[in-house]
């Protein structure tokens, strides 16, 4: 028996304008081109769970036949999703039930969206695989695959559900920057975040040896990968933060990570992550202005961190550390001002690399069903503008219009040969303090 | 300081940096290719080569500084803009 497991990979962008603009961008292109390579996790980690008798193919979207020509068949194939491009996946699953062959659908998309989904699917899986598809793939054997199967929403770093991600079936393909998942969850629970958290009960922390061994098997395959740890805010636990950090450092890799500003408060965590390889961690500041990010939390976390983005920056830079610091465009309190504040914030604040985006309303969020009752989306299901960089309501304070052209304006501000030096230079000479 | 003596400092700085012998690597091969380094290794090198002769680079031109020769005509143009002053 053979399964084929698609990645819908690749980055996307709806507005014309904005796919042109971004074309233009150099700092911004560039980060673009390399994430866009990034395997899929999730699909390694489905085919580590499928049963050892079963042979397992993996690839990306592009390797396949287009829509004119004839797709190989299997006797099984698997397809993950993400919102932006989950009508391509849809019309990948059509293509291979038109020619008889069962399709099943998982992800963070159809985990959201399940009844959507299973117009197109012979089986859909919520949540993460583990739990999950070993029994699908039993039931398939026996010819009696259901069409809804429930995944684990906790404990899936735990003997019997984890199971370690097949990186060999990278082997030969073109990667030089690899995903490993650490965490699964957040407790800050942002209401826009789509993220993991959308698929586990609370935060979820794998092993640090697990973690350990994960990085290694994944250094056998690819020379001098890049790793992104896949987590949504890794440094949540600092007990088992300082034990990674002190377990990778050996390792002698370069990495990166997503996390929050708590770290700036625990030196000797600061200390050891300078040491372990980590050059960037991207940190979701989502605005400057303190009132802007009222209501995003549940206890106002963000609220109250706000008057230490600053301090916390310089904190973690002055380690050589670079902070890619997000901001959200278009939050319920943001006027046509909003823009040039952001611009003087990350201006002074020196961040070393940014990343702003447009306030997403993606399926089965808190904020896409305020949204929905307030009566402020666009349209209903407009998934693929679910990008980040495609607007798909209307702001309290600003016509659409105004958010798009603030963007635009912001974006040839921020990303620009000129402050693409001058962030170059603030590095070099936080490397000679570093040096001395 | 000579040319000739500016380069062997430059390969004698960066080796002991980089733990590596570069004092066979011709002097126009592109270092950051060469040793297989991320932007901000590069930034690193660069950051190594101001410090320790003392000179400032102008920010357009850190792009190109990316070999021996360059990174020699580079340190010799700064020092020489720093006797213009
Ligand atoms: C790595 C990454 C990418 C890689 C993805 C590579 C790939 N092909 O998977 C790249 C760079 C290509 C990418 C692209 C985009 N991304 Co992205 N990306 C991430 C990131 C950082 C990690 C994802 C990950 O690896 N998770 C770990 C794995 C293990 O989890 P998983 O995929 O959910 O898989 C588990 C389950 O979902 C399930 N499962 C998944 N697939 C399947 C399939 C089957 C058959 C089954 C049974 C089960 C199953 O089982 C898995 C194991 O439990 C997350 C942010 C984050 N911190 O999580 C954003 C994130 C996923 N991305 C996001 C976005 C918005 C995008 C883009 C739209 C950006 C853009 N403008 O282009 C595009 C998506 C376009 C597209 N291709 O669909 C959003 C998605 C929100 C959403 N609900 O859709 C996230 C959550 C970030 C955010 N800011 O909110 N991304």
């Amino acid at each position: 028996m053979k399964i084929a497991l698609i990645a819908m990979s690749g980055v996307r962008v709806k507005t014309q304008t904005l796919a042109e603009l971004g074309v233009t961008l150099p700092q911004f292109v560039n980060r673009g081109k390399v994430v866009a390579s990034l395997p899929s996790l999730g699909l390694l980690t489905v085919a580590a769970l499928t049963p050892p008798d079963v042979e397992v193919e993996y690839f990306e979207v592009d390797d396949l036949p287009p829509e004119n020509r004839a797709l190989i068949k299997y006797d099984l194939v698997g397809i993950s999703s993400f919102t932006a491009r989950i009508n391509d996946a849809y019309r990948l699953a059509d293509r291979y039930r038109a020619i008889g062959v069962p399709v099943v659908l998982g992800g963070l998309h159809v985990t959201l969206m399940p009844q959507e989904a299973q117009a197109h699917a012979d089986a859909v899986v919520v949540n993460g695989a583990e739990g999950a598809w070993p029994k699908l793939v039993e039931d398939f054997k026996k010819g009696q695959m259901k069409p809804f199967y429930v995944g684990a929403r906790k404990g899936v770093f735990e003997p019997g559900l984890y199971a370690k991600p097949r990186f060999e079936l990278l082997k030969g393909r073109p990667y030089n920057r690899i995903t490993v998942q650490t965490s699964r969850g957040c407790p800050l629970n942002c209401e826009f975040c789509a993220a993991s958290i959308r698929i586990t009960d609370s935060f979820q922390q794998k092993p640090v040896n697990l973690v350990i061994d994960e990085i290694e098997t994944a250094l056998k395959i690819t020379q001098h990968p890049f790793f992104e740890l896949s987590d949504d805010n890794t440094f949540v636990n600092k007990k088992w933060s300082k034990e990674f950090l002190t377990a990778v450092t050996p390792l002698n890799i370069s990495w990166f990570t997503e996390t929050d500003i708590s770290i700036a408060d625990d030196e000797e965590l600061l200390n050891l992550l300078a040491k372990s390889g980590c050059k960037q961690v991207l940190i979701g500041f989502e605005s400057p202005i303190s009132h802007a990010l009222d209501g995003m939390n549940p206890n106002n976390w963000k609220t109250c961190r706000q008057p230490g983005y600053v301090d916390a920056i310089n904190k973690i830079q002055s380690r050589g550390i670079t902070v890619n610091g997000c901001f959200i465009l278009g939050l319920d309190s943001d006027t046509p001002e909003t823009f040039h504040v952001i611009k003087e914030f990350i201006e002074t604040s020196k961040l070393l690399e940014c990343q702003v985006t447009v306030m997403t309303p993606f399926p089965g969020t808190p904020l896409y069903n305020r949204m929905r009752a307030e009566g402020s989306l666009l349209k209903d299901e407009y998934w693929d503008r679910c990008t980040l960089f495609d607007v798909n309501f209307t702001p309290k304070h600003m016509s659409v219009a105004q958010l798009e052209e603030g963007m635009m304006c912001l974006f040839k501000e921020l990303y620009n040969e000129k402050q693409f030096l001058m962030r170059k230079r603030h590095y070099m000479e936080i490397a000679k303090e570093i040096l001395s | 300081m000579g040319e000739n003596s500016t380069e062997q400092k430059l390969r004698q700085i960066l080796s002991e940096y980089l733990k590596q012998d570069l004092t066979d690597v011709p002097g126009n091969e592109d270092l950051i290719d060469y040793l297989g380094l991320d932007s901000l290794s590069g930034l690193n090198l660069l950051a190594l080569v101001e410090k320790k002769f003392q000179v400032r680079f102008d920010d357009e031109i850190l792009w190109s500084l990316r070999s021996i020769e360059k990174l020699c005509d580079g340190i010799s143009l700064a020092q020489k803009q720093m006797s213009d002053l």
